[in-house]
């Protein structure tokens, strides 16, 4: 049979953006030879609110909140990421304590990210318990965030400068509390996954992304490190204090499934030992610099251009401010890692089963938030 | 690092970064000895509107021993050579600028919008687009989507 | 004595055949009673120990402890718009939904369920081929849910009803086999092994058959569990992936119907097994509580198919066809030969 009558029998089933499994908008135009997927192209764009024009129409002071409204699962990290980039341009540095309390937050942040995901991915191999022991333990996070900034997911937490509102007793000791009994859940829930022979029939093998392809596509974050390439920006460009903090970055060089979700959970672990480091070491001191207290906020201006890269949750984080001068950016470019992880989809996708693609898109570990911006 | 290409300028930037500007004739053969270099990961293609002309600032990244260069290079008539051969991650991101800038990248095969639908008028960030006018997105009988500034056929 | 025996004796004051008559009629109308309190008495439990093991509430707010939920939610679907997609097969699609329910009744008529005090026997069909009957009938089920894939012409719906082909065949020769051994030592204990209610009456003077074919046992739970497609073996109605399989295109109380015949089959699975392997209503003073035990044994198997259901992932379409014919086909011959050593070695 040629290629052409091949093709001809082909179906085109079109996936989302309202489907079960696609994590919020994502639609893929699939070709189906009977259940193998043969061509498969994403459609993004279904809640792109174009961030970076709004940002461009604010103070600089003003666009932390549509970082949070970006990758809205991870807010803390997004707000890092941008104020890494902001307080450069502006030249305003954060105390000592400020910039222990931002890696304190990114990083149960980044455990709240993974939690979403590790419920999340159950869901997409149909596994529904595990959804909600993950939110159970998402949820004392977001107390504690709660508890400190007022709001759940949409923080706003962090300014310029410094944060909103300074750790009180209560609030080291429910970080305290929750440090010390989320090890044991995580574990418990590890079980759950990995001693399940169907769970790792799923995953061992399936979607195998090698080093070298991952990095042509620009892959970064626990996919990358899934794949064998040990890159983490917490170790090779510190910012805030994780140079003074111990910790390991996870690796696996099978690159498939089952080690995306190995270094997901490995990097859960690493993060609440940064968090325990952190709450140690604790210094005291202001909460906010003086050049940026809030009535002086939408005063501040910046020249210059400035590129400052974080880990976020799901990868590496940039964000580009090109200033002119005035009070608000020039042009703000936010690298989204979510979006170059999703565009390998093309080629992990390709002859896998349906369910083998519902996996693998549920291993990328999507926010529409923050793919469409 | 000796060049064949013509480096204009050779700054460090706000955050430390190695920076090069670099004439748009130049520019691709200068990409193509970075990519031989080692820059084995394209992190960013950035475009910023300044107004007279369409400024392209690439953010290149080598994974092994961590270096990382910035070049920029102008363009005046809003095309550019397209980097798609060297990494495949160009792809996307030069769709993305053609969306919002409307940046035309030279040799790129599926240059279609990203974001927005194929009808949208205009470039959204481009400091001249028209934030008053509303556009409304409407799914056709075949499932693509297009704009129109029509209220009523929206929804 | 039996129920429709009781039945007719109080109805004797009129003639004898509207005596039976309403007898039949009275003896269907508290089957039907019987199965739709036990369907309404799954889904309730279902939703309340999924809610337990997922540190929920579950349903608390109608009636005491959320009793009422399920008629709530019955009513809820009753009342529902039936949005009927455009290019539908009309009458296919119309008709599935009946004949999964169908099929399930009868799966339910052709049990033998025991005796109860005073009433004796509550056993509804009585039949020389009530086994084959009921192998008949439950192959009905899915009949339903491929004419709902293929008539509701939706490619998800169409994908699960072929995934739902490709499951069925590849578990039901195995099944088939099972069952085939089980007659096989049925029949040196009883005169009519293809009887549903002889197999399970014998299965007092023998010990019973789960323990003699523990294989046989495995294979046929495992079956029961693939014929309710329920979680690891929900392939054909996937909800990560088809959204909702063959029943994608219904809504209102056609969809609450497919529901109802996920959770009918599942107790009507668990009867099965119990009926088959587990002794039926055999145990202490069997004589007057015979039903209790059989819906005690039917009611343990179902809280195993639910943990089951909870903790584990879909398995994938091609694994579960490979462990069909792989591991599930030659379990069942083994199993096959071994009952058949066991039969010989008995009679001889």
């Amino acid at each position: 049979m040629t290629e052409a009558e091949e093709r001809q029998k082909w179906v085109d089933l079109n996936m989302g953006p309202q489907h079960p499994s696609t994590h919020g908008v994502l639609r893929l135009k699939v070709k189906l030879d009977g259940e193998i997927v043969k061509e498969l192209e994403p459609v993004i764009g279904y809640l792109h609110r174009n961030a970076e024009k709004i940002c461009e129409l604010d103070y600089y002071c003003d666009s932390i909140i549509y970082f949070d409204r970006m990758d809205y699962v991870a807010a803390m990290n997004m707000e890092v990421g941008y104020l890494e980039a902001a307080e450069k341009l502006l030249g305003i540095p954060p105390p000592e304590r400020v910039q222990w309390i931002r890696v304190i937050m990114a990083e149960l942040s980044r455990v709240a990210s993974h939690l979403v995901w590790t419920g999340a991915f159950g869901l997409d191999l149909g596994m529904l318990t595990p959804f909600f022991y993950a939110f159970i333990e998402r949820e004392k996070i977001l107390k504690i965030f709660t508890e400190v900034s007022g709001s759940r997911q949409e923080v706003n937490y962090m300014s310029i400068g410094g944060v909103y509102q300074d750790f009180n007793e209560k609030i080291v000791q429910e970080i305290n509390e929750f440090c010390d009994q989320f090890p044991k859940k995580l574990e418990d829930m590890y079980d759950l996954f990995t001693k399940n022979d169907i769970f790792i029939s799923r995953n061992k093998g399936i979607g195998v992304l090698p080093k070298e392809v991952a990095l042509d596509y620009a892959v970064t974050g626990p996919m990358l490190r899934a794949s064998g390439v040990p890159y983490d920006v917490r170790k090779a460009e510190p910012y805030l204090v994780y140079d003074k903090v111990n910790f390991d970055i996870p690796v696996s060089q099978k690159g498939d499934n089952l080690a995306r979700f190995l270094v997901r959970f490995e990097e859960m672990r690493q993060s609440i030992k940064i968090v325990k480091q952190a709450i140690s070491k604790l210094p005291e001191g202001p909460f906010f610099n003086p050049k940026a207290k809030k009535s002086l906020m939408i005063r501040l201006r910046g020249e210059g251009d400035v590129y400052a890269r974080t880990e976020s949750s799901k990868g590496e984080l940039g964000v580009y401010i090109v200033g002119d001068g005035s009070v608000k950016p020039y042009r703000l470019r936010v690298r989204s890692p979510t979006l170059r992880n999703l565009s390998v989809l093309r080629y992990l996708a390709k002859d896998q089963m349906i369910a083998d693609v519902v996996a693998i898109s549920g291993t990328i570990d999507l926010v529409f938030g923050e793919v469409d911006r | 690092m000796i060049s064949v290409a013509e480096i204009l300028e050779e700054t460090k930037g706000k955050d430390g970064r190695r920076i090069l500007k670099v004439d748009k004739d130049n520019f691709l053969q200068l990409m193509e000895e970075l990519k031989e270099q080692g820059f084995d990961h394209l992190s960013l293609i950035t475009a910023v509107d300044w107004r007279d002309r369409i400024e392209l600032v690439y953010h290149l990244h080598n994974m092994e021993n961590d270096n990382y260069v910035v070049v920029k290079s102008d363009t005046l008539n809003n095309v550019f050579p397209s980097v798609v051969h060297l990494w495949t991650s160009a792809d996307w991101e030069e769709r993305e600028q053609w969306d919002m800038m409307g940046v035309w990248f030279d040799g790129h095969a599926n240059l279609r919008r990203l974001f927005l639908p194929e009808s949208w008028t205009g470039h959204p960030l481009r400091k001249n687009y028209d934030l008053s006018k509303v556009q409304y997105i409407n799914m056709d009988d075949e499932g693509n989507d297009y704009a129109t500034f029509d209220p009523g056929d929206g929804w | 004595m039996n129920v429709l025996l009781r039945l007719a004796n109080f109805f004797s004051p009129l003639t004898h055949y509207i005596a039976y008559i309403l007898a039949y009629f009275f003896e269907t109308l508290f089957m039907l009673i019987f199965i739709t309190i036990s369907l309404v008495a799954v889904i309730y439990i279902f939703r309340k120990y999924m809610a337990r093991l997922q540190v929920r509430r579950g349903p608390n707010r109608v009636g005491k402890f959320g009793i009422f939920q399920m008629i709530a939610d019955m009513m809820k679907l009753v009342q529902k718009e039936s949005i009927l997609p455009k290019k539908r097969d009309d009458l296919p699609y119309k008709v599935a939904p009946v004949v999964v329910m169908l099929g399930l009744f009868l799966g339910f008529a052709l049990m033998p369920y025991g005796s109860f005090y005073y009433i004796g026997s509550l056993t509804v069909t009585h039949s020389s081929v009530s086994l084959v009957l009921l192998i008949a009938v439950i192959a009905i089920m899915p009949i339903g849910e491929i004419l709902a894939g293929i008539s509701s012409h939706n490619k998800y719906a169409m994908v699960g009803a072929l995934r739902a082909v490709a499951k069925d065949v590849s578990f039901e020769v195995p099944m088939m086999i099972t069952i085939l051994a089980l007659v096989m030592m049925a029949s040196g204990q009883t005169s009519s092994p293809l009887n549903i209610d002889s197999i399970a009456s014998s299965s007092r003077a023998f010990i019973a058959y789960g323990l003699v074919q523990p294989i046989g046992l495995g294979v046929f739970m495992i079956s029961m569990i693939a014929r309710a497609s329920y979680s690891p073996f929900d392939l054909g109605e996937s909800d990560s992936e088809l959204v909702s399989g063959h029943s994608t295109e219904y809504t209102g109380m056609r969809f609450g119907i497919f529901y109802v015949g996920l959770f009918g089959s599942i107790f009507l699975g668990s009867m099965m097994v119990s009926t088959l392997y587990l002794g039926a209503y055999n145990g202490p003073f069997s004589g007057d509580v015979g039903f209790i035990y059989l819906v005690i044994k039917t009611w343990i198997l179902v809280l195993i198919s639910f943990t089951i259901w909870l903790s584990m992932p879909r398995i994938r379409i091609d694994k579960f066809v490979n462990f069909g014919w792989k591991y599930l086909l030659p379990a069942s011959v083994i199993n096959l030969i071994l009952a058949g050593i066991l039969t010989l070695g008995w009679s001889l």
